[in-house]
């Protein structure tokens, strides 16, 4: 349906895609698959029509595709749903959809754009209202929104790039049904994502990038997920995961009944020194606001010590000083400062340490080289703005600041969220030596298989409060997705992303609602 | 208030002092509301017009305990023609005694106040359209000039060179400047350069310098305001030429007056445009509402030389300006 | 990016170090100026002429210096102006005030410009308070205090001109009109201001943090950085600049009114703005700053010199010149 022919395209004298032959069919979920900076975003902005090929053709239904724009695309029905969404966040669910094709004449027809909204949103099964503001939603109800502002420009090829990076597990899952759904009205849906269980599960078709060529193509069930990886990465990629070899030393911190209003409620755990501690829990259910009321962010009670001593953390600042630091999951908003160049970056939460009254650019220097050595950081230019790197540069940097602090307590949120396999293991290497070094090492996380990899020891959130405590041999996916999801209820879906027997898996209101109001109860955009 | 009896007639004078007794033709009890729309102290002039018309409205209200005033000034044109329509709807007034901020889009807010009925006073600004108004009170933009100029074409010869420092653009402006050519026509004085300084101490003191950079000769300068004199003064002792030329200013400043009575060489005169205008117009109204003296029409209060020999009759040392 | 290999990381060269075009592109514009006005008056670069528009310059100069700041960490101040009236105003009157009590000499002025500073800090710390603890957006809040601060003066003047007593003034005219080795005290005390402001913005922790805060205040706050404290200080800077701006201003003309600093906040953030900092916040630059400051007095300067148009089209000459300058830098840096 939608086909690039012998594609290239060079950035200056650099030639980035090396001629791309590729195909979108209708009723097919095509796979797009490859490290960050292999090409896949070029090849995406290629077909959505945001950028023209240097050489070769784009061909749509086997004649040259009729557009140069993205909005031209659009009106083509090729629809890219952005990993930055492109909906306004002021609008409403209903306004978004329609922007730029306002129905009625020269008054708007609000009944029939609300009604044609809600018409779309109950096709996805969405409990959305159409009159929401897309600022109050959680991050996978403004997806939702997207799909729906995509079908009602009747796509014909629609394009998703990463769109479950962003979910928690059981978005995920309504996120699929759509896709499916939407393959079997014989949409060509292009699909990208780092989670290769997702690409097994979904794709017809798979296509393997590197270095902005095509290494491999495959058909349904041809490669293993293993193989996958080997053919991103050009290399084995033994396990991802370091061994775990840390042996637990004296306790670093404790924490006694610790609330973060209005959703942390008495929270209380240990952290020893040289440990890998796991923080697991639906996105909603208080791990980041735990955090950061740890380390001062948020209003918050109870008790935290240091090596046994009491102590009060009431901001940033403070909690540095006690030698504790939080890595912020959302390094685009909370990290980095996307417009200023790396060494702006890195030196920024320590710069006392670079001079007073006045910064010695010198020593500035001399730590992003050793930033850049010690935690493989590949930046094309040293002065670049540091929202021009990927996001597995970006996220080096932001542990590489982070560490400038040399805190003896770390806590990572959401370590690897949006960062391809190669990166990961790099970061996974980090942690463990971290904790190998002595230091204590908090990791949040909704990506299950990395919970279980890390940690010596995982904490389970839910609903606000500590759902229950695992250790050593006894950490099993299933007992976390267990206390994840409450014993007591009939959860009908499990961290490996199978349907379960029994109840059909339809979202039902009874299991939704408890975790999207205490994520909008929480009032913060930053942990969804 | 010695200040305004020259000013105004003297029977008018006599009448304001008649009606201390005679009672006034309206009925017993009810009270006469008076609105007052005025602009804002933004320099010295309108401070002292609006320190003139506070003292108007304490004596008259002592004396006529049943006249009633209401006070706004306005920053700029809306807020005037909102005020204006306030005390229509809220206060109720019988009297709208107004100092335009500007004339044309003041003339409609102020003519429904007199197609309600209503006794409407213009001050110093004419309205755009001629006969709403039962009284106009006003100075004489055309004499401010001409006075000034006169005294120029008088003291300085033939050849002689001067600069003019001019106002905020505005009809007033305009009215003076032309009156102030047309006096010292024919008179051989060169006028070296025109510009303006918005009535304002700074940006006449730093137009004053530039004049002084660009020209070698300046026999005397008109600063057309006060406030603007006191601004090329500086510049001018900055410059240590103040034994070249001389300075006239204009409205009666007090600062300025003292000068001129002190006989200081610099500034030989002063033109008077009096801010006091406001009493008049208050006086005047007030008239209307507590005894039977006619008085419709138009006051013009003209412009005066002032000099060291009559300066102490415009010296207000209480006054702000 | 990744496959890009480690060679590459290299310390940026001499010319990534220089300003770029865009950077340039203000002192482009001054120097045009300065050219333009020297080829239409012969007195134009005389040392009279250049000393009157730079002191002209130094007022509305160091109050730009201390908006960089402001508007670097993302807020805004439009209260300066009338700030600056006040200040003027309840220097006088307290000098005024002191006056039998202490007698024309230098305490009486060190008093008078103690006063000013303390009154600068006072206004500034209002503000800043009000932005910071109350939370109130800063357009509103200093639009607020702009009108407080304006109406303060012209009360204080009764309507009319607050005035230094004679002798008091004539002890303190120096302070304006002459100088050391030739050059005036306001050019000094501006360029002591200007350097003192681009080294604070570039090398101290202050400017890196107020750039960082003006980026994205949420990533500071996460940095451990003291937002608040930060943003408080750059109101407090600004107050104390308007201060220091205040002292160089009352012995010029020796009053104060109700007139006095008109539109001085908008002449300031115009040159801030012209001089290459964003007004989003993020990037300030206080060298551009001051150039921006010297393009909008020179205009003034060379219309009058230069009788090229009529005196009421000045203002469509300054209108075309200010958005020229942002336009050539914004082009550029796109380029």
């Amino acid at each position: 349906m939608l086909e690039l022919v012998d594609v290239r395209k060079s950035f200056g004298p650099i030639e980035i895609l090396h001629g791309i032959d590729f195909a979108l069919h209708a009723g097919e979920v095509h796979a797009l698959i490859g490290e960050n900076g292999a090409g896949k975003s070029t090849i995406m902005k290629i077909l959505g029509g945001f950028l023209a090929p240097t050489s070769g053709a784009v061909r749509l239904d086997g004649a040259p595709a009729p557009y140069t724009t993205g909005a031209q695309a659009e009106a083509a029905g090729v629809v890219v749903i952005h990993q930055e969404f492109n909906l306004a966040p002021d609008l409403t669910v209903t306004e978004n959809i329609w922007l730029g094709r306002e129905l009625g004449g020269l008054f708007l027809d609000h009944r029939a754009m609300r009604a044609g909204a809600q018409a779309l949103l109950d096709q996805l099964d969405s409990p959305i209202r159409p009159e929401a503001r897309i600022r109050d939603l959680p991050v996978s109800d403004r997806q939702m929104v997207e799909i729906a502002k995509a079908l009602s420009r009747n796509a014909r090829v629609l394009i998703m790039d990463e769109p479950s990076a962003v979910l928690t597990h059981r978005e995920v899952e309504v996120l699929f049904r759509q896709i499916e759904r939407l393959r079997a009205q014989g949409v060509a849906l292009l699909y990208t994502s780092h989670r290769l269980e997702e690409i097994t599960r979904l794709a017809d078709r798979l296509t393997v990038l590197r270095d902005g060529a095509v290494v491999r193509r495959a058909g349904r069930g041809e490669l293993t997920e293993d193989g996958m990886a080997t053919a991103m990465v050009g290399r084995d990629l033994q396990d991802i995961y370091p061994p775990k070899r840390h042996h637990a030393g004296s306790v670093a911190l404790e924490v006694r009944g610790f609330c973060v209003p209005p959703l942390v409620r008495d929270v209380s755990f240990t952290l020893r020194r040289g440990e890998v501690l796991g923080i697991s829990g639906l996105v909603g259910s208080g791990r980041t606001e735990l955090a950061e009321g740890l380390v001062g962010l948020r209003p918050a009670t109870g008790e935290i010590l240091r090596h046994g001593v009491p102590v009060v953390l009431g901001s940033v600042r403070e909690a540095a000083a006690h030698g504790m630091a939080y890595l912020t999951e959302d390094r685009k908003e909370h990290g980095l400062l996307l417009d200023k160049n790396l060494t702006e970056n890195l030196t920024l939460s320590t710069l006392a340490r670079f001079g007073s009254p006045f910064i010695k650019a010198a020593r500035e220097e001399e730590a992003l080289t050793k930033a850049i050595g010690d935690f493989d950081i590949r930046a094309p230019r040293r002065d670049m703005k540091v929202g021009n790197l990927s996001g597995g540069n970006q996220q080096k940097l932001l542990l590489a600041k982070t560490m400038l602090g040399d805190p003896e307590v770390v806590i990572i949120d959401e370590p690897t969220r949006g960062i391809d396999v190669g990166t990961k293991s790099q970061i996974y290497a980090f942690i463990d030596a971290l904790a190998a070094e002595g230091r204590s090492v908090v990791v949040i996380s909704s990506d299950m298989p990395e919970i279980l990899g890390l940690s010596d020891r995982v904490l389970v959130m839910r609903h606000g409060r500590l759902a229950g405590e695992l250790e050593g041999a006894r950490v099993t996916e299933t007992d976390v997705v267990r206390l994840v999801m409450g014993t007591q209820e009939t959860e009908t879906e499990t961290e490996t992303g199978t349907p379960a027997t029994g109840t059909p898996a339809t979202g039902t209101p009874a299991t939704g609602t408890p975790d999207t109001a205490a994520t909008r109860a929480s009032g913060s955009a930053s942990h969804v | 208030m010695e200040r305004r009896t020259f000013l105004t007639t003297t029977a008018i004078g006599a009448a304001t002092a008649a009606a201390g007794f005679s009672l006034p033709a309206m009925a017993q009890g009810k009270k006469a509301v008076i609105g007052v729309s005025i602009p804002s102290a933004t320099h010295g002039y309108m401070g002292g017009l609006n320190w003139h018309a506070q003292e108007t409205i304490k004596r008259l209200k002592a004396t006529y305990p049943n006249l009633e005033f209401v006070l706004a000034t306005a920053g700029a044109v809306g807020k005037q023609v909102n005020d204006i329509e306030d005390m229509v709807a809220t206060r109720n007034i019988d009297a709208l005694v107004v100092l335009p901020f500007e004339s044309e889009p003041l003339t409609s807010p102020v003519k429904a106040v007199k197609d309600a009925g209503k006794w409407v006073t213009v001050v110093d600004r004419g309205l755009s359209q001629p006969g709403i108004e039962d009284l106009y009170v006003a100075g004489d933009n055309t004499a401010f000039g001409r006075v000034s100029g006169e005294y120029f074409k008088a003291n300085l010869k033939p050849g002689a060179k001067i600069v003019v420092l001019r106002g905020i653009p505005t009809t007033l402006d305009n009215e003076r400047v032309d009156a102030f050519q047309a006096a010292i026509d024919g008179s051989g004085i060169e006028i070296l350069d025109m510009q303006h300084g918005n009535w304002n101490r700074d940006k006449a003191f730093s137009v004053m310098q530039d004049y002084l950079s660009k020209h070698k000769q300046i026999d005397a300068v008109w600063a057309a305001d006060d406030d603007m004199a006191i601004g090329v003064m500086e510049a001018i002792a900055q410059a240590g030429r103040q034994k070249e030329m001389w300075i006239v200013g204009g409205a009666g400043m007090k600062e300025i007056v003292k000068r001129v009575m002190d006989k200081d060489p610099q500034i030989p005169v002063d033109v008077s445009y009096t801010p006091g205008q406001i009493s008049t117009a208050l006086e005047v109204t007030a008239l209307r509402f507590v005894s039977d003296t006619p008085v419709y029409g138009r006051f013009i209060i003209g412009s005066t030389l002032i000099t060291p020999e009559n300066a102490a009759q415009f010296y207000f040392p209480d006054s702000p300006f | 990016m990744s496959d890009l290999t480690r060679s590459d990381t290299t310390r940026p060269s001499l010319a990534a170090r220089l300003p770029g075009l865009s950077a340039l592109g203000p002192l482009l514009a001054l120097v045009l100026l300065v050219a333009l006005g020297a080829y239409l008056n012969d007195n134009f670069l005389s040392a009279g002429n250049v000393t009157n528009v730079l002191a002209r310059s130094a007022f509305i100069g160091m109050i730009a210096v201390g908006m960089t700041f402001v508007i670097t960490s993302g807020g805004l101040d439009l209260s300066v102006g009338s700030m600056a009236a006040f200040i003027a105003g309840v220097m006088i009157l307290a000098m005024n005030a002191l006056l039998p009590m202490m007698g024309v000499g230098l305490p009486l002025i060190l008093a008078g410009m103690a006063i000013a500073l303390g009154a600068g800090l006072l206004a500034g710390l209002g503000n800043g308070l009000l932005v910071t603890k109350a939370r109130i957006e800063p357009f509103i809040v200093t639009l607020g205090t702009m009108g407080i601060f304006r109406s303060l003066v012209t009360w204080l003047a009764d309507g009319g001109t607050i005035s230094l007593d004679f002798g008091v003034r004539q002890f303190y005219r120096p302070v304006y009109y002459s100088g050391l080795f030739g050059i005036a005290w306001p050019i000094i005390v501006f360029a002591i201001v200007a350097i003192a402001g681009q080294v604070v913005m570039r090398h101290t922790r202050f400017g890196r943090y107020c750039e960082a805060i003006g980026s994205n205040d949420k990533v500071a706050l996460y940095s451990a950085v003291n937002v608040e404290r930060i943003r408080l200080m750059t109101y407090v800077l600004l107050g104390l600049l308007v201060g220091l701006a205040t002292i160089m201003y009352v012995p010029r003309l020796g009053s104060a009114s109700g007139s006095t600093g008109m539109l001085w906040e908008l002449e300031a953030i115009a040159a801030v703005i012209i001089g290459g900092t964003a007004l989003k916040g993020g990037y300030g630059r206080v060298w551009g700053t001051v150039i921006g400051v010297l393009i909008l007095s020179l205009i003034d300067n060379i219309l009058i010199l230069a009788d090229l148009v009529s005196p009421y089209l000045n203002g469509t000459i300054q209108g075309v010149i200010i958005v020229l300058a942002v336009v050539l830098q914004r082009s550029k840096s796109s380029a």
